[in-house]
């Protein structure tokens, strides 16, 4: 997949159907990767393509010009397909290179299975549906299950939706919504009172850094309203009550663009369990109004569309 | 001296919260739509009906005005509950102001639920300009709901003494 990779992209600059291309290179530090953005043919060469390309590419699109080329897995491909249909990028603009995907790695599952800090690891290799860990010689195999993020245990959709160029065959989804929403589920069993209290602790943690909003694709708004001054919505200081506000907010703009693509929760850097809410609100618009998020360039957002007859349960 | 008076002469109450009443009564944000709900309200008013005292009321110029947010900032001031109400579907001044606002309220509660708070403390209603009578009896029903869970607590915090204003 990698040598395609990278000879479709030098192919598209040269012939110049695109300015530039974003995709993966490897990171600084062991078994990361870091987004490469660049018009340089030379640097073509470092493209990667492995377990741990993390990223949701598409955040950049709005921010790069001219025709691009971006490496989508199957969420990132439906972030793109839902800024589509929100007028933020046009289709026209983007030369879509999709790779089937069969789920990337939590290195933070790796470590607690493994008993070791990812600094120890030698080496993780993924083949199907192993991954062998090397620790000082020493071989682990696990189930990929086992070491894959949560939302990629429940995707329904690892071959993008859309694309130009597809790398390799599709892959055969095998959605695990209960393994996949064990968090949620959870949450779902305790009384009220009791999830509030879970989030009130979660948020005491969260000291506004935004980077859940800024590696996020759907949320594009150019002024947030946290840093609305007049009103002001929420304080600027980290108490509970507007951290709290400012994410279910956060949730409920993002509702029929989130791909469940889990950035949001890697970013947080004090490990709030963020994707337990973008998640049920991916549920909560398919239950109520059947709309799976970023599977139809054509149809109108969530929030524009509606159905004359829907939800009336819930109005008196 | 619980009021002030500044230099133009108006009239400033500094630190007065409304009659506290011995026993709590639920307090009631309303979102009316300017076109239907609310002179459906303005009815029941000329007409003598009897509803709670509980609801405040904000006039908005159609349903679809109503953000989100101003639901979770009702909340977190201090109100009970908040009940947006607007044109029955298919009679939106602006044609389809409320479907959007019933997709929103709809995603809203039931976010929000699962977030913690309780159903009842998020109304929504279609209410036409002659349901003068319909007005009075959601007013009534959704209060008792909120008498049902109790004053809200959401917001305050025990550590900080304050999270949550009184809403008057
Ligand atoms: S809210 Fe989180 S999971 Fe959803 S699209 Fe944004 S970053 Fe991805
Ligand atoms: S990433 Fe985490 S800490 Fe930062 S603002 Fe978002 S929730 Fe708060």
């Amino acid at each position: 997949m990698e040598q395609r990779l990278r000879s479709e992209v030098k192919a598209l600059l040269e012939q110049g159907k695109i300015d530039r291309v974003i995709g993966f290179e490897p990171g600084s530090l062991k078994f990361t990767t870091t987004p490469l953005i660049t018009s340089d043919g030379g640097d073509v060469d470092h493209l990667v393509i492995n377990p741990f390309i993390v990223n949701n590419l598409s955040v950049y699109l709005t921010g790069t010009s001219g025709r691009v080329g971006i490496v989508a897995k199957g969420c990132d491909s439906r972030s793109i397909v839902s800024l589509i249909q929100d007028n933020k990028v046009l289709r026209e603009n983007v030369v879509i290179i999709g790779i089937p995907c069969s789920g990337v790695i939590d290195l933070t599952k790796v470590e607690r299975l493994a008993g070791k800090d990812r600094d120890e690891l030698d080496d993780i290799v993924r083949q199907g549906d192993k991954i062998t860990v090397t620790v000082g010689g020493e071989r682990k195999e696990f189930p990929a299950s086992e070491v894959l993020f949560d939302n990629c245990l429940g995707c329904e959709f690892p071959t993008p939706r859309e694309y130009d160029i597809l790398l390799d065959e599709p892959v055969t989804p095998t959605p695990d919504k209960a393994i996949s929403e064990q968090k949620l589920d959870s949450l779902r069993e305790m009384p009220p009172e009791q999830r509030w209290q879970f989030w009130k602790e979660e948020f005491s943690r969260c000291i506004r850094c935004y980077a859940c909003r800024n590696v996020c694709p759907a949320c594009f708004c150019e002024r947030c309203f946290v840093e609305e001054s007049e009103p002001q919505w929420v304080l600027p200081v980290p108490r509970w009550q507007d951290n709290l506000i400012f994410q279910v907010i956060r949730s409920i703009h993002v509702a029929g663009r989130c791909t469940d693509c889990g950035e949001c929760e890697r970013a947080c850097p004090v490990n709030i369990p963020l994707r337990s809410l973008t998640r049920e609100m991916c549920n909560l618009a398919e239950e109520l109004f059947n709309y799976k998020v970023g599977i139809d360039k054509e149809a109108p957002p969530l929030f524009v569309a509606y159905e004359l007859e829907e939800a009336e349960d819930l109005i008196r | 001296m619980p009021f002030s008076v500044c230099s133009i002469g108006i009239l400033h109450f500094t630190g007065v919260k409304l009659k506290q009443a011995k026993e709590w009564e639920p307090k009631l944000l309303g979102f009316l739509c300017r076109w239907c709900s609310y002179a459906g309200a303005d009815l029941a008013g000329t007409s003598r009906k009897k509803y709670p005292a509980s609801i405040r009321i904000i006039k908005v110029p159609c349903s679809g005005r109503v953000d989100p947010l101003f639901i979770l900032k009702a909340l977190q001031m201090g109100f009970d509950g908040v009940l947006v109400s607007g044109c029955h579907p298919g009679d939106c001044h602006y044609q389809t102001g409320n479907y959007r606002a019933r997709r929103r309220i709809a995603i809203t509660k039931k976010f929000l639920e699962y977030a913690g708070i309780e159903p009842e403390r998020i109304q929504a209603s279609w209410v036409s300009a002659s349901e003068a009578v319909k007005f009075t009896g959601v007013v009534t029903e959704v209060t008792k709901g909120l008498e049902r869970v109790g004053a809200n607590k959401l917001f305050t915090d025990e550590r900080q003494g304050d999270g949550t204003a009184t809403a008057q």
